[in-house]
């Protein structure tokens, strides 16, 4: 829903991510964050005038 | 603004502590210890700090039951409004309801952003990007993806006005860049963003070059008769409710609609009731689509009851009790279906309706206008 909502505000769905990781998976949150960071970096500054 | 001011503005000097307007308040039979009337007296006994710290500030639903009843016509609404501007500078706020989401995608809107939400007008009917009529769309796309899960269709009701306008031959103009009207942000207590909304939205309506505004929304309706000028000045433009300009079409038999929706009951709206003055418009629709099957509810015009909740805040166990005792009595008029002209009524009593065990359908004005279109 809150991508949808992000849709039609013109705001990049993609600049939202939901996943779930367990206290034990130390490795994949690392994995996961740096990902979504790398993404977000990709996709740029966002539309909404404030400071990146 | 301070107390005294507000207090001066709202002629609130003049109470003579009768007490009607607590008597009349819905929320003060649900939570007892909500009084208009101890508001009031607070207020003219200076202890107007204590005031603007009261959680109870936000619990009014600014229905305005009790200033059509005040004698001395004390506009305690706009009072409360004003207490709200100045209790939101000194930081305390409401408890929002739906995690302050509602709140947040307007304040987002003052940022910048290139809406699109538009899509579906142009899907449902012809519109146009510039022209005389500027359908006010609102909330309703937001409405859409959020309470869909409790049944409500919000869209299908702009969908239907884009349909009825087109019947009678206007292409309105719907636009993207439109922003909430503020009329939430107006009432809890947020001025300085409602006027980034409203600036905005005049800004986009006079690039249009519209003459006239079109809302299917009593809100927005309301707030762009009211409180526009008020900030702003002469719009330059004409404010008209859909259903008027209905009526003004079926009297011209410009509309033709058949005779068949009943039996069913009315449900006023504050801000299209009370505060805008239409009572007569939706019930010449409704007498035109169910003719002697269409039954007032008991608290009906002046004195009909508010759907529970404004602002998107303070929605509590006291709401609840009010919309369920409105929807038994909408019930008791032996109607199966309970039109309503507000697409928040609509959302309110249908949460509502999700939990009660009565056969009865919740439906707006302008869907069941647009079914009985010939």
């Amino acid at each position: 829903m809150t991508r949808e909502l992000l849709d039609l505000m013109g705001i990049d769905k993609e600049r939202l991510a939901l996943e779930w990781v367990s206290s034990a998976e130390g490795g994949r949150f690392a994995e996961v964050v740096t990902s979504f960071t790398q993404k977000i970096k990709d996709l740029g500054k966002n539309p909404l005038g404030v400071a990146a | 603004m301070n107390i005294e001011d507000a207090a001066q503005l709202t002629q609130t000097y003049y109470c003579l502590d009768c007490g009607v307007c607590t008597g009349s308040c819905p929320v003060s039979r649900v939570l007892p210890s909500f009084s208009p009337r101890l508001i009031v007296e607070k207020a003219l006994l200076g202890l107007g700090d204590e005031l603007l710290k009261d959680q109870e500030l936000w619990s009014c639903l600014t229905c305005s039951r009790c200033y059509e009843r005040c004698p001395s016509s004390i506009n305690f609404p706009e009072f409360m409004r004003l207490l709200r501007e100045e209790a939101s500078k000194r930081g305390t706020q409401p408890v929002y309801s739906h995690h302050g989401m509602l709140q947040t995608i307007m304040e987002l809107q003052t940022q910048g952003i290139n809406q699109k939400k538009t899509e579906w007008a142009r899907e449902a009917g012809q519109v146009a990007e510039s022209g005389d009529t500027f359908f006010f769309v609102g909330c309703m796309p937001y409405f859409q993806v959020i309470f869909r899960d409790i049944g409500v269709d919000s869209l299908s009701v702009s969908k239907n006005v884009i349909k009825i306008l087109n019947g009678a031959g206007i292409k309105p103009v719907v636009s993207d860049e439109e922003h909430c009207c503020g009329h939430d942000m107006l009432w809890n207590g947020q001025v300085e963003i409602f006027k980034k909304l409203a600036f905005h939205n005049l800004e986009v309506i006079r690039k249009s070059g519209a003459k006239r505004v079109v809302f299917n929304c009593p809100e927005g309706y309301y707030t762009f008769k009211k409180h526009y000028p008020e900030h702003f000045g002469e719009l330059g433009f004409e404010v008209v409710h859909v259903y008027d300009l209905v009526a003004q079409m079926l009297a011209d038999d410009v509309l033709k609609v058949e005779n068949g929706a009943g039996p069913l009951t009315f449900h006023d709206p504050c801000r299209l009731g009370r505060m805008a003055k239409i009572y007569d418009g939706p019930r010449e629709i409704l007498n035109k689509l169910a003719k002697d099957q269409f039954k007032e509810m008991e608290r009906n015009r002046e004195n009909a009851v508010c759907c529970g909740t404004s602002g998107w805040a303070n929605c509590g166990t006291g709401s609840k009790q009010i919309q369920m005792e409105r929807l038994a009595e909408a019930k008791a008029t032996g109607a199966q279906t309970l039109i309503t002209a507000c697409p928040k009524c609509q959302i309110h009593l249908n949460c509502a309706l999700n939990n009660m065990d009565i056969d009865l359908q919740i439906k707006d004005l302008t869907s069941v206008l647009a079914e009985a279109i010939k």
